[in-house]
């Protein structure tokens, strides 16, 4: 399972992207997304999630849960989005791709192995400092396999909800700092590392 | 209607050509083929009038409704490119004039087929007027649209009226091949239509090659010519198979000539060559169709009291399904006071078309067109109206509504289900009606498992028959419940293929019936029949021509429902497209349809939400893209326009998207393209000095004054200062932040 | 969803001050306080490696703040929000401008608080499950959340009144009352300046709590002193065209 994350605005302006793949089950927790053609992978995460917003958008007023749930998929990749919406409209994003057993992994997405290393680092180097608190301890869980084989069953729901709601505290906290202005990228690696430390406990 | 393949052959002659450039430009992408033949005898005030040549028989026809593509029912949006913007976002007519066109050409392409035989001697008579393959070749063009609104009854007896009703003539020799003949070229069909296509694109004769106008092509809210040629090809794949009837021949033209020294006698072994000879249909085709009796006179050289005399002598013997054709013998030419350009065939199928594109050019004496004398064509069209209106249909509606009483009536009852269930069982039952040849060898009812075919009067295969027929005479509400009777037979047989036909017809007609469906859950049921029908297409026969027509109906029909229908219609041209079913050229013009799919989803009135324009948006920079690799930068252009249109309401007033590497590729694409053009201007002007294309540069450089206005192109100014020269990366960079400091300031 | 005006203001503000200092060293994502730290450049971490992203945030949830600090305070903001202005419409503009921010950034809190503290039923006003509050949809839910658990969350109490516009004219008008608004109590007007109400800044959070909801509103503090309530205070609310319109199709579409 390869996951790209992202904070919206409600202008859609992204304040906050990472990618990270799975730490369930023997992952690496290196993000392999794989599209039809090797060329489209440095786009292809921001494509599905801008056009995922068409449904995000008629989602918002349908219900009024924080989290929506899975709200659209992108068939050709495989690309599920669930997607989490804070009362001041701000938009978690979440598009996960399950891992396909008769590809290997490796092979076809280098290209995007290399877009994504740099905030891989970003936040590997700040988990040394910041993301102690959910260390390896947390990556033995055992609803681990089923979430990375289906990305629809309830036990990824219930998964890609905790996550999100890990993700909103830090978010709350960030929002409630006077240096940070609302539409401004989020650029603390303390967050980062707080997301991919959330990343690794739950999906 | 008509793609600007059909208008190819039709490019006038430099001498021809009026010195208007707009008629010209028209020409180059006729929107219909008549007006593009049009500009060619007569000024283009009055294109119609010259151009449907219509017998005073149907002077009210010649404008059918159902076949739009009219100059004046386009949007001109070429014409008014900037105040599209805003007013562009809701083409209501426009949309549903195209909804309607798409779904007549579905319709129409499950036309009745009618065979032709003729007489060596009425071949021979025909051939002397230039047209090579005979008398069917003659009347074929002329089948495609039947003159005159058609009253068909359905099933429960009420009448509706038709304009775009159309039979197929073909040889019916086709007919006669065993199934085996198709096989081979199976694999190949979906090659050729990619080669229709390229050929299409690359000759630069061809009004789609070379510098196009793009808005014409891919028209914002009609079909885009190249999908509509793209649709019509794939739906013209189909021979005839023992799966279904579309194909097998509904009546046969049974043709002698007054040339022929003993007329009746040469009718009689015609008709014998069909029953036992010759022309005998496969066991699967049901043998006891329509024969149509034809006797052609030669108004040149015969006397017509003689022949009228033989003609009351045929009514005698034949029964009333006979007709009198009078036609002259001799050839027109172009010259003639009263010649007629002969229309050209919509259907043709892939192989065809690829076989014809070659000849036109060769020839420039008679530049490879047909006339008629206007005489001829009248006489042709009332012919095929007559044998349309007063044999072929009511002997259709007749049998639908013998089967529909006789087979259909008995199995919709409940002891019906019984003998369904026993016969599941036990192989007894109505098998044992089965009369003529043996085919209850498989254990499993009637189907012939060695050969993968039911015996024509087999229930199964009269069941199917009837639906067909019903199908085609578009009473869909009892073609759907038939055809949901047949599906859970084909199973039991595992007559796959069948199977996949029953089901893929069933929706199609579910989605036909316009009182049909219209809630969820039917959609639901909708979507669950596609999906079987596709998985015993493709998993279970390896068909992948029928797979490809299922899933594309499946597009345009949910796509014309609208609503969350058309949202399900993307999801099926993207498994298109993932099946791996389509080629390059394929790729990209569905992706153009799923962008017009999500583009179609409007939003709820009074708010934000509802429509799909995000995905749209992004489906066209994707063709875009594609059109790029393709080396087309024209088509490029036109995707990414409407890419520009479709994003323009959710991005910022500035036009930027807000995530960095969409901009980057949205860049790229919009630099590619001005290369594209740029380069394709280049070769215009070293290739072709003069001749044609002042025209063509003119047009070109209007285009890209165009573009250059555009809001999103009026970021970067310096690049148009250089447009001469190819623009470059760095001197966008240093104008954003020029730009910046504006914003700052 | 709406666009709030603000919100891209907002956004356009932020992304120029982005590309005046492009260098993020120079900014101070995070609010630290204390020494700076050896490993991650560009942030100061506090010397017990204890950011505020390790803090709960229920913590100072019912903390005590001095009325007296908090006078101080907010007098001073006046007084700051004063310097310049043109005049008392100007002067209420700036307060508005200062608590609107403030809104939004509550109403995550308040959210946030809610989810974490499952035994609270405090947030609408009739819920008394443990699931997750639901975001506004509607414009009554919105007003009820303001007030409620909104001035609850300020000012430990509801606010005193709700009342939609009887005008057939403005019924997108709605008015929140509070008898005795806590920022005017230590604060005399002037007489020359009889229009100012400070809760002006109040109005201004108001504003931020319906912006962030997607309500795209206009409020207003206003004076409406009577017998028993000297500085009795009207809120008015008015709703935006494109929030009446949303209220209309989801009323059809039955969400409540």
């Amino acid at each position: 399972m390869s996951y790209y994350f992202t904070i919206l605005s409600p202008t859609d302006v992204p304040l906050f992207n990472i990618a990270f793949g799975t730490s369930k089950s023997g992952g690496d927790g290196i993000a392999r997304f794989r599209f039809p053609d090797a060329a489209q992978n440095t786009y292809m995460t921001q494509f599905i999630i801008n056009s995922s917003l068409d449904m995000l958008e008629e989602a918002q007023w349908m219900s009024g849960n924080m989290y929506l749930k899975h709200i659209d998929t992108y068939p050709p990749a495989s690309a599920y989005i669930s997607a989490f919406l804070t009362p001041s409209g701000t938009r978690f994003v979440l598009l996960h791709q399950p891992p396909q057993p008769n590809i290997p992994a490796s092979s076809s997405t280098s290209g995007a192995a290399g877009s994504m290393s740099m905030s891989l680092s970003a936040s590997t180097t700040s988990s040394s400092s910041g993301g102690g608190l959910f260390g390896g301890g947390s990556s033995g869980r055992t609803s681990s396999s089923s979430i990375a084989a289906n990305p629809t069953a309830p036990q990824t729901e219930e998964a890609v909800r905790q996550f999100m709601s890990e993700v909103y505290e830090g978010y709350v906290k960030t929002v409630m700092s006077p240096f940070y202005r609302r539409g401004m990228e989020i650029r603390s690696p303390v967050f980062r590392a707080k997301v991919s430390g959330a990343g690794r406990k739950w999906l | 209607m008509t793609s600007p393949g059909d208008a190819a052959p039709v490019k006038p002659p430099p001498s021809f050509s009026p010195g208007v450039p707009r008629v010209a430009t028209k020409t180059r992408y006729p929107s219909q083929r008549r007006d593009s033949s049009a500009s060619l005898e007569s000024d283009r005030a009055e294109p119609r009038i010259g151009t449907s040549p219509t017998p005073p028989l149907s002077r009210t026809t010649s404008e059918l409704p159902l076949r739009p593509a009219s100059p004046h029912g386009r949007p001109a949006r070429s014409s008014t490119p900037q105040a599209g913007r805003s007013s562009l976002g809701s083409p209501i007519d426009g949309r549903a004039d195209a909804a309607l066109e798409t779904r007549s050409l579905i319709i129409r392409s499950f036309s009745p087929v009618i065979g032709v035989y003729a007489s060596s001697d009425t071949d021979e008579l025909v051939r002397q007027k230039g047209f090579k393959d005979g008398f069917w070749e003659l009347i074929r063009p002329f089948g495609e649209n039947v003159p005159g609104k058609l009253v068909i009854r359905d099933s429960v007896g009420s009448s509706r009226g038709w304009e775009d009703y159309g039979v197929r003539f073909v040889d019916l020799k086709e007919s006669c091949q065993p199934p085996d003949g198709l096989n081979q070229g199976r694999n190949s069909s979906l090659g050729q239509v990619e080669s229709v296509l390229e050929k299409q694109l690359d000759s630069p004769g061809t009004p789609l090659g070379g510098s196009v106008h793009p808005n014409d092509l891919l028209g914002l809210s009609t079909t885009s010519p190249l999908y509509k040629l793209y649709l019509r090809q794939l739906l013209s794949i189909a021979t005839a198979s023992p799966h279904e009837t579309f194909r097998h021949p509904v009546a046969s033209v049974i043709a002698t000539s007054s040339r022929n020294p003993a007329p009746l006698e040469s009718l009689r072994q015609l008709y014998a060559d069909t029953n036992n000879g010759s022309r005998r249909v496969p066991d699967w085709i049901h043998p006891e169709y329509l024969r149509y009796y034809v006797l052609v006179h030669d108004e040149d050289r015969d006397d017509i009291s003689e022949s009228t005399k033989l003609y009351d002598q045929m009514k005698r013997h034949f029964g009333l399904h006979c007709h009198l054709l009078r036609l002259r013998s001799n050839q027109c030419v172009v010259t003639d006071d009263d010649s007629m350009q002969v229309p050209e065939c919509e259907w043709l199928s892939p192989s065809e078309r690829l076989l014809g594109h070659a000849e036109p050019l060769v020839d420039l004496d008679s530049d490879g067109l047909l006339y008629l004398f206007e005489s001829d064509i009248m006489a042709i069209k009332s012919f095929v109206r007559e044998l349309v209106a007063q044999s072929v249909i009511p002997f259709m509606e007749n049998k639908v509504a013998v089967w529909n009483d006789r087979v259909a009536s008995r199995r919709r009852g409940i002891s019906g289900r019984f003998m369904s269930m026993s016969r599941k069982w036990a192989g007894f039952g109505s098998s044992s009606r089965s009369s003529l040849t043996g085919a209850g060898g498989g254990a499993s009812g009637n189907y012939n498992v060695a050969h993968g075919f039911y015996d024509y009067d087999n229930d199964e295969a009269l069941l199917r028959k009837m639906a067909d027929y019903a199908f085609m005479l578009r009473d869909w509400k009892l073609s759907g419940s038939t055809y949901e009777l047949l599906r859970s037979d084909y199973a039991n047989d595992k007559a796959w293929k069948h199977h996949a036909g029953a089901y893929e017809m069933c929706a199609v007609s579910l989605l036909l019936n316009p009182l049909g469906m219209g809630t969820k859950t039917k959609l639901e049921n909708v979507d669950q029949m596609f999906e079987t029908a596709c998985y015993s297409y493709l998993t279970r026969c390896s068909d992948a021509p029928n797979t490809l027509r299922c899933l594309t109906l499946a597009v345009e029909l949910l796509k014309i429902r609208g609503g969350s229908a058309a949202e399900s219609a993307a999801k099926w041209a993207m498994r298109a497209m993932d099946l791996g079913l389509i080629e390059s050229i394929g790729q990209a013009l569905f992706s153009e349809r799923i962008s017009a799919c999500y583009a179609s989803r409007a939003p709820v009135n009074g708010v934000r939400w509802g429509s799909r324009r995000r995905k749209a948006g992004m489906w066209s920079l994707f063709a875009a893209d594609m059109w790029l690799r393709l080396g087309k930068p024209a088509l490029a252009s036109a995707c990414l326009e409407e890419a520009e249109r479709l994003y323009a309401d959710v991005l910022g007033s500035d036009g930027v998207f807000p995530m960095p590497e969409m901009q980057t590729l949205v860049d790229n694409l919009r630099l590619s393209v001005k290369v594209g053009y740029l380069e394709a201007r280049g070769l215009d002007i070293k290739e072709e000095t003069g001749s044609t294309d002042p025209l063509d540069n003119e047009e070109t450089s209007e285009k890209l004054d165009r573009r250059l206005n555009r809001r999103s192109l009026i970021v970067n100014p310096l690049d148009m200062g250089s447009l001469a020269l190819p623009p470059v990366q760095p001197t966008r960079d240093e104008d954003n932040l020029g730009n910046d400091d504006f914003e700052r300031a | 969803m709406a666009h709030p005006a603000r919100h891209s203001s907002m956004v356009s503000m932020s992304n120029s001050i982005q590309t005046v200092t492009p260098q993020p060293e120079k900014q101070l994502p995070t609010p630290q306080i204390q020494t700076p730290s050896q490993s991650t450049p560009g942030l100061r971490v506090p010397s017990n490696r204890k950011t505020i992203y390790d803090r709960h945030l229920n913590r100072s949830r019912n903390a005590e703040l001095s009325r007296a600090s908090f006078a101080f305070l907010f007098g001073e903001m006046v007084t700051y929000a004063q310097r310049r202005v043109t005049g008392i419409q100007d002067l209420e503009r700036r307060l508005n401008e200062q608590g609107y921010p403030l809104g939004l950034r509550l109403l995550d809190l308040l959210f946030y608080r809610t989810i974490s503290t499952s035994s609270s039923s405090t947030l609408t006003s009739s819920s008394t499950s443990a699931s997750p509050p639901n975001r506004p949809l509607r414009i009554l839910p919105l007003l009820h959340l303001i007030h409620g658990p909104l001035w609850r969350l300020l000012f430990n109490r509801p606010a005193d009144a709700l009342e939609h516009s009887v005008s057939p004219d403005t019924p997108n008008e709605y008015m929140i009352t509070d008898n005795d608004p806590l920022v005017n109590t230590y604060i005399s007007v002037p007489k020359e300046m009889n229009q100012l109400n400070c809760a002006a800044f109040v109005a201004g959070i108001i504003e931020g709590v319906c912006d962030g909801c997607g309500f795209e509103a206009k409020v207003t503090a206003h004076n409406q002193p009577t017998e028993m309530w000297p500085s009795r205070t009207i809120f008015l609310l008015r709703f935006g065209e494109s929030v009446m319109e949303r209220e209309k199709v989801l009323e059809r579409a039955g969400v409540k």
